[in-house]
């Protein structure tokens, strides 16, 4: 019995105090984090400039032909939208990643950079379609009722139709960032040292599975409960106009 | 009456879905102080020709005129001209997730760059005489469907309108709040306003109309003043949707 709680210290020395390897494993937590923050404000941005061309897009173009030169860049726009979601969301992100990596950023080699840029981008086209459904759930009246007052199409959406559909996405939203999180993770595969990529660095040194991974998972885990319980407070405080 | 006060000239109004035609030439003129009430059968377009008025659906072909200007162009912002009507609708549509105070002062305060202040202390004073004015900070969930279409009554009238359009105001609610409603567009008419109403109402037609308006198959096929219209109706339609719903 001694000798096994012995041997349980000597592998928790070896996998977090020798070499300051907790160290590591914190720069790795922040670089998780960094680029999470960033792809996901990147994601969000994207995605809510794409739900609006297409649900302005499904409101008023579907199906009718084109009338003005408006009308035309619009279906323009509305297909250059779809090809980004359908490219995105049919091919795996860690080759979005790789593409990004090793063409697109080439030359610089800036990893953390590059990585941000495709998980911003691949994040983008799922918050779309979230923020598109959530934009098309909104009743049809709430649109024709700030029309009638003599609000134009874009303060129709910013005053009354995004803040109700925002409210109506956040749980979806919430889903998005959570997945965004995790996959992040892939990182290691263009050398980012993030948490996952030290985590399992310090179990290839140490020939210690035990406490390395099982830290690493313990710590994502901890970032999504943080995020869920942001989120929670955030949807209580939205939900205060209903009773 | 003169031609002078004519607040909407409508023109040979049609309006056609996928080649299906709802309104197939309508001609109205409303004057300043009016109060018109458009009947007709479910399906018959009334509710097309008042929403044509301020083009929530585009009319498909004739011309608006609303204060003299022809709405129908497209090259006229129809934003300004939809800040001097109001429209009621029948399922109230308050914004769920503002305070009926923001939902009062939203236009007045983005679109007629009134000062919060002054935006709220209109809204107050209207508030007041529907009688609700201690509901100014109650969410539209927390009220009644009356409550909610008086509410409604003084969103579009917080805009200062010079028309307002009811598109069946009373058919959404339970029969015991239908009188609130109608006391506050009753009371409305009686200030003068000039109205559109489309109704199932027969009383309100008969006692606040100045004119009613049969709609039957897209097109105008009687119109009176309101007496004469339904003691002596002269269409076999008009005589067999009244004997209907009287």
């Amino acid at each position: 019995m001694q000798d096994f709680f012995n041997g349980l210290y000597q592998s928790f020395v070896k996998t977090f105090i020798t070499d300051d390897r907790w160290l590591q494993l914190l720069n790795g937590l922040l670089v998780t984090v960094e680029i999470t923050l960033f792809a996901a404000v990147i994601g969000v941005v994207i995605g809510f400039l794409i739900a609006i061309v297409r649900s302005t897009y499904d409101m008023n173009l579907s199906g009718r032909k084109c009338r003005s030169f408006g009308d035309y860049i619009l279906k323009v726009v509305n297909f250059i939208c779809n090809i980004y979601i359908t490219v995105i969301r049919g091919t795996p992100v860690v080759i979005q990643l790789m593409i990004m990596y090793f063409i697109v950023f080439a030359s610089s080699r800036d990893g953390i950079i590059a990585a941000i840029i495709s998980f911003g981008i691949n994040s983008g086209a799922y918050v779309a379609e979230i923020v598109r459904s959530g934009i098309m759930s909104i009743d049809k009246g709430q649109f024709e009722a700030s029309r009638s007052l003599g609000f134009d199409y874009k303060s129709t959406m910013v005053h009354v139709i995004i803040p109700q559909a925002f409210k109506n996405i956040l749980p979806a939203l919430g889903n998005e960032f959570i997945v965004l999180v995790k996959e992040t993770s892939v990182a290691g595969y263009v050398a980012i040292q993030d948490l996952t990529y030290v985590g399992n660095l310090i179990r290839s040194r140490t020939y210690e599975a035990f406490f390395p991974l099982i830290a690493v998972a313990l710590i994502y885990l901890v970032i999504v409960l943080i995020l869920t319980f942001l989120l929670k407070k955030l949807e209580r405080r939205l939900r205060s106009s209903d009773h | 009456m003169t031609t002078d006060n004519v607040l909407i000239k409508v023109d040979n109004l049609c309006k056609s879905f996928d080649n299906v035609d709802v309104l197939k030439g309508i001609n109205a003129e409303i004057h300043k102080g009016d109060v018109m009430v458009v009947i007709g059968a479910s399906g018959s377009g009334k509710s097309t020709f008042l929403r044509c008025l301020n083009r929530l659906e585009e009319p498909t072909g004739g011309k608006i005129y609303f204060e003299g200007t022809d709405i129908t162009d497209p090259s006229v912002n129809i934003n300004i001209h939809r800040q001097k009507m109001g429209m009621v609708f029948q399922q109230f549509n308050l914004f769920p997730h503002m305070t009926v105070m923001k939902n009062l002062t939203l236009g007045p305060i983005k679109l007629l760059k009134k000062s919060k202040a002054d935006a709220e202390k209109r809204a107050m004073e209207l508030l007041e005489r529907v009688g609700l004015a201690d509901r100014a900070t109650a969410y539209p969930s927390q009220l009644s469907g009356g409550q909610k279409q008086r509410i409604a009554i003084v969103r579009a009238l917080c805009m200062d309108p010079d028309v307002m359009l009811f598109d069946e105001p009373t058919s959404a609610l339970d029969p015991e709040m239908v009188g609130e409603v109608l006391e506050v567009m009753k009371q409305l008419a009686k200030e003068g306003m000039t109205m559109v109403v489309v109704t199932h109402e027969m009383g309100f037609a008969r006692e606040v109309g100045t004119n009613v308006v049969f709609v039957d198959d897209g097109v105008i096929v009687e119109q009176g003043e309101p007496k004469e219209f339904f003691e002596n109706p002269r269409n076999q339609r008009l005589k067999d949707f009244l004997s209907k719903v009287l």
